[in-house]
């Protein structure tokens, strides 16, 4: 398209009031709030945020959790008024859903690393109504069911550890 | 190894490893960390009660055992690379320039540097603690 003051002259050489542009020009970033976003993609948009997420959440623990074992280095008393710090109810329920994330990161990980390698994704088909992706078939989410399930399963073994008094 | 270090090159971008490769090291890295991530959670739980493994004389003992060393060591560079390259992977999809981009590359492969030598700093000292 080429601009010519009020007008656009198209390819084919049709005029276009500029005030037309300007309408199918508006501005469609919705920025994070667009990545954010759950609806209208269904549970594989739920699985991708929940994916980048849960990662951001886990190196944020490593990180602490890097900070919180260095306090070793500063002998018994400092490793034990740090494990008063850590060990106490509030610690204990951020490692359980540290140990959701973990899981769920983990299980949902090796689902799109064979995604990644077109596995499970169905053969290519014609695009017909109501024109459902292939690849978003039944194999994909009940990868993502089975990652939300382990990861469930995983953070009421680790309340029962920690909060099971051994 | 003509694909390896690019820099300045036809394209003048920053990079040293192809995206693809890239992502082949963050799937290998991930898989791996997952692997020695259970061996380091279940010797937190299994040998001995969780309360316990965390004893000041029990966590020195562990950084004595040179397989646990290297279990710890490898926990480290794994999860490290794996995590610093899937935050560049998250920031690179919210915004696109290579002033972004090159920035991104740069702090995360810094804060993984980092992030490692403090790590092994903290297994060194503690590892010589048990001699004193």
């Amino acid at each position: 398209m080429v601009s010519g003051g009020l007008y656009t002259i198209c390819a084919c050489g049709e005029k276009i009031l500029e005030m037309e542009k300007e309408v199918a020009d508006r501005n469609n970033r919705e920025g994070m709030m667009g990545w954010l976003n759950p609806r209208r993609y269904g549970w594989e948009r739920v699985s991708y945020w929940l994916q980048r997420l849960t990662g951001v959440g886990l190196l944020a623990y490593f990180i602490a959790h890097i900070y919180e074992t260095s306090q070793i280095a500063g002998g018994p008393a400092l490793w034990e008024a740090f494990l008063e710090l850590t060990q106490t109810t509030l610690g204990h329920i951020i490692l359980i859903v540290v140990i959701g994330m973990c899981v769920y990161h983990s299980a949902n990980g090796i689902r799109l690393i064979f995604v990644h390698g077109g596995k499970g994704l169905g053969k290519p088909g014609r695009p017909d109504y109501p024109y459902d992706a292939v690849s978003l078939n039944y194999r994909q989410k009940s990868g993502i069911w089975i990652a939300l399930i382990l990861a469930l399963v995983a953070m009421l073994y680790g309340a029962s550890v920690l909060f099971g008094g051994e | 190894m003509e694909h390896l270090c690019s820099l300045g090159a036809n394209n003048k971008k920053m990079a040293m490893l192809r995206e693809s490769q890239i992502m082949k090291i963050h799937y290998i890295t991930g898989v791996a960390a997952i692997f020695v991530v259970a061996v380091h959670i279940m010797m937190r739980i299994a040998i001995m009660p969780y309360g316990m493994s965390l004893e000041y004389e029990n966590v020195i003992a562990n950084y004595q055992n040179i397989p646990y060393i290297v279990l710890l060591e490898s926990i480290l560079v794994l999860v490290s690379i794996h995590g610093f390259n899937g935050l560049r992977v998250i920031l690179l999809e919210l915004r696109q320039s290579k002033k972004w981009e090159d920035g991104v590359t740069v702090l995360t492969i810094a804060a993984m540097i980092a992030l490692i030598a403090y790590g092994t700093r903290t297994i060194i000292i503690a590892n010589g603690l048990g001699f004193e």
